[in-house]
């Protein structure tokens, strides 16, 4: 049987462009020639029907695709189409198994294109199979494998992350050179010529090859230091907060009781991206009752187990001093995230748990394509540039 | 003297060590989901290994190799909350929703 070219079958999952390819998908249709085109949305299961918990996991597959049948219909508006002109399915295939390899989902997809005569394939370059990795060339390369014609939605990719190598100056080599080579030192024990000559030949192996992935910024004479001095200032107070946690969060475990009150909190934080953002959202994972679950830019999502560790981050003391480090004591000064109103705790427990469920998947999957940003913020202060130039 | 000092130190460091690695593996087998079980499990790579390492090197004494166990610790405190934050980014982008008081246990 030979499948009508006007049919096409689209893998839809949450993604930053999604949104595009559907406009694409419905343009193309209406651009083709022939009698009414068909297309097919279809959410490919990760779960299988008979796993517990798999109800909500469908409902969430069953929204997306009402999004999507929206988005079309919002789409042959704007065309000034006729809203029957396309035929526009969508459907929930693959619960029946688990699906582990591009192969399986192509033998999934070619099966019900062939059963609904559906001979194109239009993949979301940002498509996705099972978690976060996009695998969007070996599914093509499998489909192609079965006389399915295929092909990715030319959309606008928003750069997931800014390029992680930079330009080598001497200063940055240099630093990398002696950081390396004492630490060969230290580890040898300084134990003589042989250890120098080893130590340098490998200092400058390491130099070489990490160069432009250790420093963003020449780091200076000056600053460096001091920044290193202030940190040094800084363990001593991290290792109190951790110790102080370590013995409330251990009370309240071995309470037979266990009185936690678990709370997803967002507080927005003015330390810099990069570096200083990175040693906040550490610091904060390594006091215990709290912990860092995404940071989206200055936004950080934070897990807090108990009221104690919740009342400590919103004070801000780990901000502060994670500000003092880097910028010194003046940037110290500054109002707590209480004061400046940047905390949220987002399970309200006066809000009924749909809602919460809400604000947990508003939080976590934006489809209008915002959501590949926070992995550039982790990078340095000028990733933005970067991952300008980063784009294809 | 101050051997018999060292010694009971040295005793004391490894009973927190043991201390809080037996706090994080109750809170492990206790706490109802992923989420809280990474704030107990980050708990025995702090203290529990701070408390274990710090008895190493009061047993070794000052030298190199004391320093490398400060360095191991440090590093631990680089990679332990790395982890940590890598298991609950990923769950929670899964759209696992944290526990709240009143759910049930899962």
């Amino acid at each position: 049987m030979t499948a009508p070219a006007s049919g096409i079958v689209v893998p839809v999952k949450r993604s930053p462009t999604l949104r595009q390819t559907v406009g694409y998908v419905i343009q193309q249709a209406l651009d083709a020639d022939g009698d009414a085109p068909v297309i097919h949305f279809v959410s490919v299961a990760s779960w299988r029907a008979d796993d517990p918990g798999s109800d909500a996991d469908r409902r969430r597959a069953t929204e997306l695709l009402e999004q999507v049948e929206t988005w079309s219909r919002f789409e042959l508006e704007e065309a000034d189409a006729d809203p029957d002109a396309i035929t526009i399915e969508t459907a929930v295939i693959g619960d029946d198994d688990y699906l582990f390899s591009p192969a399986d989902y192509a033998e999934l997809l070619t099966a019900y294109g062939e059963s609904h005569g559906l001979g194109h394939v239009v993949v979301d370059p940002e498509y996705s199979l099972v978690g976060h990795t996009t695998l969007v060339e070996p599914l093509e390369f499998e489909l192609q494998q079965r006389k399915l014609s295929i092909e990715e939605a030319p959309v606008d990719r928003p750069t997931r992350r800014g390029r992680l190598t930079v330009s080598s100056t001497p200063a940055r080599f240099l630093t990398l050179f002696g950081t390396s080579f004492l630490f060969y030192q230290i580890l040898g024990g300084f134990s003589g010529l042989f250890d120098i000559v080893t130590g340098l030949a490998t200092a400058l192996v390491v130099a070489i090859a990490l160069d432009n992935v250790s420093f963003y910024r020449d780091p200076t004479l000056v600053e460096s230091p001091k920044r290193l001095a202030r940190g040094v200032i800084y363990v001593p107070y991290l290792l109190y907060e951790i110790v102080v946690s370590n013995l409330v969060v251990a009370r309240v475990i071995l309470d037979p009781r266990l009185d936690i009150d678990p709370r997803l909190t967002k507080v927005r934080v003015f330390v810099g991206s990069g570096f200083p953002l990175t040693t906040l959202a550490n610091s904060i994972t390594l006091t215990p009752g709290t912990l860092t679950v995404k940071a989206d830019d200055q936004e950080l999502y934070v897990h807090s187990l108990v009221p104690f560790a919740r009342d400590g981050l919103f004070d801000g003391a780990l901000e502060r001093w994670v500000r003092f480090v880097f910028y010194g004591r003046e940037a110290a000064r500054f109002p707590t995230p209480r004061e400046r109103g940047d905390t949220e705790i987002l399970q309200d427990p006066d809000a009924s748990s749909t809602a919460d469920a809400n604000a947990v998947a508003d939080g976590g999957v934006d489809v209008d394509g915002d959501s590949g940003v926070d992995d550039s913020t982790d990078i340095a202060d000028d990733s933005a540039t970067r991952s300008q130039e980063g784009e294809r | 003297m101050i051997t018999t000092a060292r010694i009971g130190l040295i005793a004391v460091f490894v009973a927190l060590g043991l201390f809080f690695t037996f706090v994080s593996a109750t809170g492990v087998i206790r706490l109802p989901d992923v989420f809280s079980r990474a704030h107990t499990a980050s708990q025995a790579d702090t203290l529990g290994a701070g408390f274990a390492l710090a008895a190493v090197a009061l047993t070794i004494g000052w030298g190199p190799t004391a320093v490398k166990t400060v360095l191991l610790l440090f590093f631990i405190f680089v990679t332990n909350p790395t982890a940590a934050h890598a298991i609950a980014r990923a769950a929670y982008e899964e759209g696992v929703e944290p526990w709240t008081r009143g759910d049930e246990r899962r």
